[in-house]
């Protein structure tokens, strides 16, 4: 009696597990690749122009299916890990091009230096992005698109305050003295600047010849306890206290600039391009963006260039991989994916919009495999906190972590 | 008689405020508790604008049904549903199964490595769920069981049975002796004894636990968005990161709007069932 | 809601055993094995945990002892070096702040969970039906909530920007909370980690509770009311006994899941302020072992981290098996 109730019980099991093969997709099949990208291009405007480099490829590829799968960017590390490990890695991922080098130097790529000739405009790429797919004088990843920072700002306030598009990094501050009397309350920023928001403290120490590390022989030394770094800090300190009100310890996501900016606490933002879509209902047709200016007259700032790179895991198919790669990242794609706002892969389709002219001058984080260390660490955000709150000197915190920074990059080298 | 009947009329003038007190007390503390449910329900329905406005809003004055639709039409929406639906039953019956057969070995019979199985048990439950996430998928992949809800269905049973076995013993253990001893005077097996007339005492420690098994099941993370990469395939809880799993701004409406839909079919669930388990328990203690 | 990403069963009760007035007669069912009968029923959840949980838990053993990070994981290779992760993880004095504060911050949890919990308990009782009806829907929904969303709206409340929990206060006259930020310090940010988690955590310890309460002999409470013990001496001597076995069950629970709680503290806190200042133990094994890619020293860490858990248990469950050999 007991032996008929364990084996009702697992055929019940049994069949319910095998209704549920049966419904679920398997594994990928052998005439088929498997193309990782990230949600955002899942976007009604965008979609299109993957399926139609999946098409090409497909022509050219007759018998062999493309399986395009978006990842979000807060899981599609760990899942590429897992994958990693279990050996079924996708034949083509997108990566965060601050992503690249610890996984580069950990050997998750296939070499594409041999092919590197053979996709559109790869002798004009964007220096910036495709410095992120190289390591080791070796091609690993193609650079795919990216976005730089720029000044979103209410036209109207501008007006009010009876000023012009600053040129200089100067006329900038002078100008936000004059904005703060367009707004009210103790928390209108002429400038929303949050205290933490390291993407722009660094654009202010590459403005003024600083960086944050540098490598000799192998080893990183920090950078930021320079004299020319510390002008730099020094410079975002004095333009965080004329034109922010922001929080000193908290960083760009919140609250979100664009959120500030639509409760109309904000004369301007400092942010992606995309910021432009969530302004708010109210100043939609007040808002504009420019070029965040420099120290001399029509230099930008330095803006931090994010942005994707494709590259074929080991374990995927490298011909194939590369050929959907190669479609993706034509001519005809890129100008595409331009068209939709993005910034392309080439100098030789760069426009003239704000987005692509704040790319003419960019920095980039130094590409060393534990950089991703440093950034979990909040060893910027903290320096940053520390010298906006009067903590610490600007000498003093830059020192201290600057001497962290090169701790974590050269840990375990 | 009479020296009862006086203490109980005095108190039900005193009682009855009393009790007032704790219904009113009870509410109010709903109220508090449920205060974020409700703010997830209410910006479900306000415009944008009012969500990321400087000052807050109990209700929104306009309210807006756009984030529902918007929700709905994301992609995969029925499909995540179908899926984690699928997932949760196929989850819950399998593991109560297979936990009430191992609860009533452990329960009515002495054997021996009882007490080994009994730690092992506990072990799992002490085990941290990061640290296996990798290893796991491995294993799975070798059973070509990556990506498929076969194998988060088998993932999510490993961690849930070591629950339901502890708990379904303690209701089996529960029974009272006399009831067993009765059926058995009757002539029928053991086992059949133990089927016909215990098994409805029982059940409501099973619906219980299926209670629990469907929520911690129905809102599991970790495990979904490692072992499925097809959206197809997602279950709901990984369906909803892609709300603000881009590299852009988060729609906060569509995230508050998407996650009262998926909770509804939990609350439904707990409606249907609840009455049945808080009517068995209380008539468990009936004592004969 | 889950409160560690391993999905939990909560236990509605492990029924108690009813206080009776004569003594319980001793399991008379504990003869011999009835031959392969035990060992069959338990066969099906041996092999299914076993075959899925078998190799994952010995890699975690194996994987502390090896020097393994993304290279190893990609050539599919680490290399042994015995003790060293572990010899690293315990003179990292983060380790051991992480773990004081871990500790004091399960102690605090737990005992303001199993407490509210038994209150709420206590009330669902004392109500009539339709609001009792009520406070448990309430409990579900709350239960209902995926952490992920449960974090944000929380941030959402209490945030010094917009939150609604400043709104309140400054019109409640309780003082002035305009753009109050709510998590300047350490203690505020985990103050506010432990009042997600514990209101988390409520429904289920309450409605195991009140299931169990239901167990409670109402002629014994009578008669004891007779005599005129008041409520707090029924409770010590009545209600209390008869719930020990569940309490001992949900406190073991809590402590588990507290121990190692990561989504709340991480995602409230915010990957951009987490740091070691405030690392509680599940967080501190994410960042450190899976954020840094070493999960040599992750499986490590995990390894002591179920060590510490097993020691901080053992006591409830020693006691809750012996009670039930003595029932």
């Amino acid at each position: 009696m007991i032996r008929a109730r364990i084996i009702g019980a697992a055929v019940l099991v049994g069949v319910a597990l095998a209704a549920v093969a049966s419904t679920a997709s398997g594994g990928t099949k052998a005439d088929s690749i498997t193309v990782w990208l990230q949600v955002d291009a899942q976007a009604e405007n965008w979609a299109p122009i993957v399926k139609a480099a999946s098409d090409q490829f497909e022509k050219a590829h007759p018998g062999v299916t493309v399986d395009v799968q978006y990842q979000t960017w807060t899981d599609h590390l760990k899942k590429f890990d897992a994958t990693l490990a279990g050996g079924n890695a996708p034949d083509v991922i997108e990566m965060g091009n601050t992503e690249m080098t610890k996984y580069m130097a950990a050997g998750a790529f296939q070499d594409l230096t041999s092919l590197k000739g053979s996709f559109a405009n790869s002798s004009t790429w964007l220096a910036g992005l495709a410095a992120a797919g190289v390591y080791n004088k070796k091609t690993f990843g193609v650079p795919y698109y990216a976005g730089s920072r720029v000044v979103t700002y209410r036209t109207d306030l501008f007006k009010k305050a009876k000023i012009k598009v600053p040129q200089t990094l100067a006329q900038f501050a002078t100008d936000a003295r004059r904005l703060a009397a367009t707004g009210s309350g103790k928390s209108f920023s002429p400038v929303y600047l949050a205290g933490t928001d390291w993407y722009a403290a660094m654009s202010f120490v590459y403005e003024y010849g600083g960086s944050i590390a540098s490598q000799a022989g192998g080893k990183w030394k920090g950078e930021l306890g320079s004299p020319r770094s510390i002008a730099g800090l020094t410079a975002f300190k004095t333009f965080f206290q004329a034109a922010s009100r922001a929080s000193k310890t908290t960083d760009e996501t919140h609250p979100n600039p664009y959120d500030v900016y639509a409760q109309g606490k904000a004369a301007a933002i400092v942010g992606p391009a995309w910021f432009s879509c969530c302004v708010g209902k109210k100043y939609t047709k007040t808002t504009a963006q420019f070029v965040m200016p420099g120290r001399t007259a029509g230099q930008p700032l330095p803006g931090f260039l994010g942005g994707s790179i494709l590259a074929v895991p080991v374990g995927g198919d490298k011909a194939l991989g590369a050929d959907w790669i190669k479609a993706y990242t034509s001519n005809q794609s890129m100008t595409a994916l331009r068209s939709i706002g993005n910034i392309p892969n080439t100098t030789s389709l760069l426009g003239n919009s704000v987005n692509e002219r704040a790319a003419k001058r960019s920095w980039f984080v130094p590409t060393a495999k534990n950089w991703v260390n440093v950034e979990n660490g909040n060893i910027l955000r903290n320096m940053l906190a520390q010298i906006l709150t009067g903590k610490l000197t600007v000498k003093q915190a830059a020192q201290s972590a600057s001497d962290n920074i090169a701790r974590v990059l050269n840990a375990d080298l | 008689m009479s020296a009862a009947a006086v203490p109980r009329r005095r108190r039900s003038a005193r009682g009855r405020a009393r009790s007032t007190g704790w219904n009113v007390l009870a509410l109010l503390l709903c109220a508090v508790m449920v205060f974020p449910v409700f703010w997830m329900l209410s910006t479900a329905f306000k415009p944008d604008d009012e969500i990321n406005g400087d000052t807050p809003t109990w209700f929104s004055l306009s309210p807006t049904l756009q984030h529902f639709r918007d929700a709905m039409n994301r992609p995969y929406f029925w499909d995540t549903v179908q899926n984690s639906l699928v997932v949760v039953c196929v989850t819950v019956v399998a593991s109560i199964v297979l936990a009430f057969l191992a609860a009533v070995a452990l329960a009515k019979y002495r054997f021996t490595g009882r007490k080994v199985f009994l730690v092992l048990m506990i072990g799992i439950l002490m085990l941290p769920a990061a640290g296996l996430v990798i290893p796991l998928y491995v294993v799975l992949a070798r059973y070509h069981l990556t990506n498929t809800l076969t194998g988060v269905i088998l993932t999510y049973m490993t961690f849930v049975l070591p629950f339901a076995v502890w708990t379904l013993r303690g209701f089996v253990l529960g029974i009272p002796k006399d009831l067993e001893e009765a059926a058995m005077v009757d002539g029928s097996s053991r086992i059949g004894a133990f089927v016909r007339i215990l098994l409805p005492l029982v059940a409501p420690g099973l619906v219980a636990t299926s209670v629990f098994v469907f929520i911690t099941t129905w809102n599991e993370y970790i495990f979904a968005s490692v072992l499925l990469s097809d959206q197809s395939n997602q279950t709901v809880t990984v369906w909803l990161s892609y709300f603000y799993g881009t590299s852009r701004n988060t729609d906060w409406g569509g995230l508050m709007a998407a996650s009262t839909l998926t909770a509804i079919p939990v609350v439904v669930f707990f409606l249907l069932v609840q009455r049945r388990i808080m009517f068995g328990l209380t008539a468990g203690a009936v004592r004969g | 809601m889950a409160r560690s990403p391993v999905p939990h069963t909560p236990t509605a009760a492990v029924a108690a055993p009813p206080l009776r007035v004569r003594r319980r007669r001793p399991l008379s069912t504990a003869r011999v094995a009835q031959g392969a009968a035990p060992y069959l029923l338990v066969l099906p959840v041996v092999v299914a945990i076993g075959a899925i949980l078998g190799y994952p838990l010995y890699r975690l053993v194996t994987l502390s002892f090896q020097r393994y990070g993304l290279p190893e994981l990609i050539q599919r290779h680490g290399s042994w070096v015995g003790l060293e992760n572990y010899r690293s993880v315990l003179s990292d004095s983060v380790f051991w702040d992480t773990l004081v504060r871990t500790i004091v911050f399960t102690v605090v949890n737990v005992t303001l969970t199993m407490v509210l919990g038994m209150l709420i308990a206590l009330l669902l009782v004392r109500v009539v039906a339709p609001v009792r009806i009520v406070l448990m829907t309430c409990l579900v929904l709350v239960w209902a909530m995926p952490a992920v969303v449960a974090v944000q709206v929380w941030y959402w409340m209490t945030n010094f920007q917009n939150g609604v929990l400043n709104h309140i206060l400054t019109q409640l006259h309780v003082g002035d909370y305009d753009q109050h930020d709510w998590y300047a310090t350490t203690f505020s940010k985990l103050a506010m980690v432990t009042l997600l988690v514990v209101w988390g955590a409520l429904p289920f310890v309450a409605i195991s509770l009140y299931a169990g309460l239901a167990q409670v002999p109402p002629e014994l409470v009578e008669a004891a009311k007779i005599d005129g013990a008041g409520p707090l001496r029924v409770f010590r001597d009545i209600t209390f006994p008869t719930l020990r076995p569940i309490v001992f069950i949900l406190t073991s629970l809590s402590i588990i899941w507290d121990f190692g709680v990561f989504t709340q503290p991480y995602l409230l806190i915010g990957s951009a302020h987490v740091d070691s200042s405030n690392y509680l133990m599940g967080v501190y094994v994410y960042i450190e072992g899976y954020a840094h890619s070493d999960f040599g020293r992750g499986a490590a860490i995990s390894m002591l981290m179920l060590l510490i858990v097993a020691a901080l248990s053992v006591v409830y469950v020693r006691g809750k098996v012996r009670m039930e050999e003595i029932t």
